[in-house]
């Protein structure tokens, strides 16, 4: 794991900017329509699925497999 | 994990949910339910139908049989990593298998749901079988497009048969993923006071709680999408139309 330890640490920055791009517009617009906050939540999970998905490729499979 | 140890996990699993299932079913009553595990049951029931009913619409009733059995076993699976020391859906063989059956259950919904509507504009039950699956595949193709574009059409196939079968791969490595991932960071956490007997892991335990639970809604959650998407019809979203304006 040690050759990847500069690697692992961007690819976590960049999904953790994703997170929080994704909850920043998921937080606002539910404060502008609570109405809608049930259809909201569910497509923010759905985006934040998506986003979790890169950086789980990145930190667990492809060190794995370059690994041998 | 070797075939056995898979195995016995998934025994595992599966008895728990049988056996609390069963259990459950001794609750059942025509009055109010006594029974706490009817009264559990009940609840995760009603979760998954509104799941279902809000994302694919109406007619989303007839797949919440299927989404409970996802929801259940992928829950009670990922409650087993928190207790054992691995779990079925830590392993990629399980979690590929469920994504096949959830893509191919979409292919399935699919075409049941063109040969209904086929049923109801008149055509006979045996010419109506092949209609429906050529009209579940032409639904790859993208939208209707004039004559000259028809190599575009073709390439928007080919392309969506790729991403259907990445869907496969998208479920699978993600639960595993966030499974095993979560594992993974338990014993990195572990080896930090190592040599004072002091489990840091443990710590890790409510995350991993709250990701068995979000796994387990965006397995279901992203099948509903995939299921909606399979199954639009122009005369259903008049009915959900009726059915806000009923609402209101």
């Amino acid at each position: 794991m040690e050759q990847f330890g500069l690697g692992i640490g961007i690819a976590a920055l960049g999904a953790g900017i994703g997170l929080g791009l994704i909850g920043y517009g998921a937080m606002q617009g539910m404060a502008r329509q609570p109405e809608a906050l049930g259809r909201i939540q569910i497509a923010m999970l759905i985006a934040f699925a998506f986003v979790e998905l890169v950086f789980l490729l990145t930190v667990f499979i492809i060190p794995g497999t370059l690994k041998g | 994990m070797s075939f056995w140890g898979l195995a016995f996990y998934v025994v595992l699993v599966l008895a728990v949910i049988l056996g609390t299932m069963a259990y459950a079913k001794t609750g059942l009553s025509d009055r109010v339910f006594k029974n706490p595990l009817t009264r559990l049951y009940e609840h995760v029931y009603i979760f998954v139908k509104n799941l279902c009913v809000s994302i694919i619409g109406p007619h989303g009733e007839r797949f919440v049989p299927m989404m409970f059995t996802f929801w259940i076993v992928i829950f009670v699976g990922n409650i087993t990593a928190l207790l054992f020391p691995t779990s079925p859906t830590a392993d990629l063989s399980f979690n590929l298998g469920m994504a096949l059956i959830a893509v191919g259950y979409v292919q399935y919904a699919g075409i049941v749901s063109q040969y209904e509507h086929l049923r109801h504009e008149g055509v006979s039950a045996a010419a109506a079988i092949p209609k429906a699956i050529f009209r579940h595949l032409m639904h790859f193709t993208g939208p209707r497009l004039p004559l000259v574009l028809i190599p575009i059409s073709g390439l928007i196939f080919v392309v969506e048969l790729i991403s259907e079968v990445m869907k496969n791969v998208s479920l699978s490595l993600r639960l595993y993923g966030n499974i095993d991932g979560g594992h993974q960071a338990a014993d990195a956490m572990n080896k930090l006071l190592y040599d004072y007997y002091i489990p840091v892991g443990a710590f890790l335990m409510p995350i991993k709680l709250l990701t068995c639970i979000v796994q387990a809604l965006i397995f279901c959650l992203l099948t509903c999408v995939y299921i909606s998407l399979v199954t639009h019809h122009e005369e259903e979203s008049h009915d959900t139309k009726e059915a806000h304006a009923a609402a209101h």
